[in-house]
């Protein structure tokens, strides 16, 4: 009988932070989406970002992203084809539908989320940790005591960047993958190239899909690694954390949207995709 | 030359400010006035919210509570543009010589020339060497800043707020972890800015030595409030227990500070 008030506030306590937790996600969500707004407001102000940061952070996302995203595509379109060759030969030995159905795929589906997946790790870390330092050292606040606004002038760039080359890497990592796969169904299972490199299945709305799944990655990425970045914490270990959270977090992004693509595709398209 | 009219109300004031982070309340009822050209330090231990009242100044914090007003103009409730013609009459050095890595010196100070001032990029480049002229730097005007010691460091963060001709200049920490000469460079910087330019500043500082030479009154933040306000001479008679431990530096005594 004692102890019922400590068992209730308690109680109420826990009730009360789960509350507040919540109420803080709800807020997070908020100011994410107040982020990307003010994002799009910025692609309109010219003025408002330094001069030369669009084409420097192409360079920074796209150019150093090349090899990775090469690479790994590459890799993925050797297993994902050899794979699916070695359960044809158990079944029926004919790999006539292996490349025709593999561009489709790659066009609608693994080109631009494997590159965005990819981007979301490396893209998102390198911007959550470089806003996420300007913002623990007072160089954020420093920007608005110099009249900028941090958005314009940080988020907008790398979002246009960013925009531009997931769409340029999904183009370059579809096309290696699909050679990468063609190669390796050639020399390990003897398939002719021409009958590999079919693409009368890809119509126009695969190709639509996939850049509007690689459009809204590239414009996910920098708006969820920067607004982690812009709300790191404390010293160095909050942009530890920043980091972390915007890697999580894009990632996220991009599987959801992938996602969410894929149905209103199907949804929309049917039988035809 | 300052309008008399003007310079006879204090040019900035805290009324019973109120600030908490997530529940933990920082500042609880802060008042303070601070008169036209005067020096005003704002000392206290370290975490007592020094950096967050002078931060209310100029929009990058928001009270929960109380007022601020400005050159007879209520500003806590402006909103981020709101406080755009605030900051250019209100400049702030941070605690870090907070320099943007990414460009040189001279862009450092040319960007608030820029933005705020209304230069063209030509214009705000050539004054920006003069600024830098000013502090002794104009040899490593091209220099980014990771290449440069905390002291030039500093020195160019002071450059790139006064580029703009700032009224108020709110200095965080100016001489936390300069040598003694550096420190002693930056004291009489302050000081002329209020004798020769009429610029009033407002000073956070530990450093005992810059407190008691160059500051025309000090404020003491106490848990939350002001504890005590006074110029130098009137701290040092102080009969409060808690004044007369801080500013004699005494590791006990009556003061609370959290943490330790
Ligand atoms: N943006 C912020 N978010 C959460 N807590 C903060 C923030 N800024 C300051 N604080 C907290 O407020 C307290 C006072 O900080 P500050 O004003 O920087 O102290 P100081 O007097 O050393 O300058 C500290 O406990 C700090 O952790
Ligand atoms: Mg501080």
């Amino acid at each position: 009988m004692s102890d019922r008030p400590g068992i209730l506030a308690s109680l109420t306590d826990r009730i009360t932070r789960v509350g507040e937790g919540a109420i803080g996600t709800v807020r997070a969500a908020f100011d994410l989406v107040v982020l990307f707004l003010g994002t799009l407001g910025g692609l309109f102000r010219r003025a408002g970002r330094p001069r030369g940061a669009v084409v420097e952070q192409m360079h920074i996302i796209g150019n150093r992203s090349v090899v990775f995203v090469a690479v790994t595509l590459g890799f993925l379109g050797m297993v994902m084809v050899y794979q699916t060759c070695l359960q044809f030969n158990k079944v029926t030995g004919d790999f006539s539908q292996v490349g025709v159905q593999f561009i489709r795929l790659i066009v609608s589906d693994f080109a631009p989320t494997l590159t965005g997946m990819m981007l979301a790790t490396r893209v998102g870390a390198g911007i959550a940790a470089e806003i996420g330092s300007m913002k623990v050292t007072e160089q954020i606040d420093a920007l608005r005591m110099s009249g900028v606004l941090p958005v314009d002038y940080l988020i907008v760039p790398r979002f246009m960047a960013s925009v531009v080359m997931t769409v340029a890497l999904t183009v370059l990592g579809g096309a290696i993958m699909w050679l990468a796969g063609g190669l390796t169904a050639q020399y390990s299972f003897g398939v002719n190239p021409n009958i590999f490199y079919d693409l009368s299945l890809v119509t126009g709305v695969h190709v639509g899909l996939g850049l509007v799944k690689s459009l809204s990655y590239g414009m996910a990425i920098p708006v969820v690694a920067g607004f982690c970045g812009l709300r790191a914490k404390g010293s160095s270990e909050g942009v530890g954390w920043a980091t972390t959270a915007a890697v999580i977090g894009a990632s996220f992004s991009v599987i959801v949207l992938d996602f969410i693509w894929s149905i209103l595709g199907f949804m929309i398209f049917g039988g035809s995709l | 030359m300052k309008d008399a009219k003007a310079s006879a109300g204090p040019v900035i004031e805290f009324r019973s400010v109120a600030k908490a982070f997530g529940g933990k309340p920082v500042l609880k009822d802060l008042s303070l006035a601070v008169g036209r050209g005067e020096v005003m330090f704002i000392i206290g231990t370290s975490g007592v919210g020094k950096s967050v009242t002078i931060k209310h100044l100029i929009g990058l914090l928001r009270v929960d509570a109380g007022e601020i007003w400005f050159d007879g103009q209520r500003i806590d409730q402006l909103d981020e543009r709101g406080f755009y013609p605030v900051r250019r009459r209100v400049g702030m050095v941070f605690q870090n010589a907070t320099l943007f890595d990414s460009m040189t010196l001279t862009e450092n100070v040319a960007l608030p020339l820029r933005k705020l001032g209304g230069l063209r990029m030509k214009a705000a480049l050539e004054q920006a060497r003069v600024r830098l002229g000013e502090v002794h730097l104009t040899e490593f005007a091209d220099r980014y800043p990771a290449e440069l010691s905390d002291g030039m460091r500093k020195r160019a963060a002071i450059a790139r707020t006064l580029a703009t001709d700032p009224e108020v200049v709110l200095f965080d920490e100016p001489t936390t972890g300069l040598d003694p000469v550096s420190a002693r460079r930056i004291d009489r910087l302050i000081r002329e800015l209020a004798d020769h330019r009429g610029a009033t500043a407002i000073v956070v500082s530990h450093d005992l030595t810059s407190i008691f030479t160059i500051a025309d009154r000090i404020a003491f933040v106490y848990q939350g409030g002001i504890r005590a306000l006074g110029t130098p001479a009137e701290l040092q008679a102080s009969p409060d227990e808690v004044v007369q431990q801080f500013i004699r530096g005494k590791s006990s005594g009556p003061m609370e500070t959290p943490g330790f």
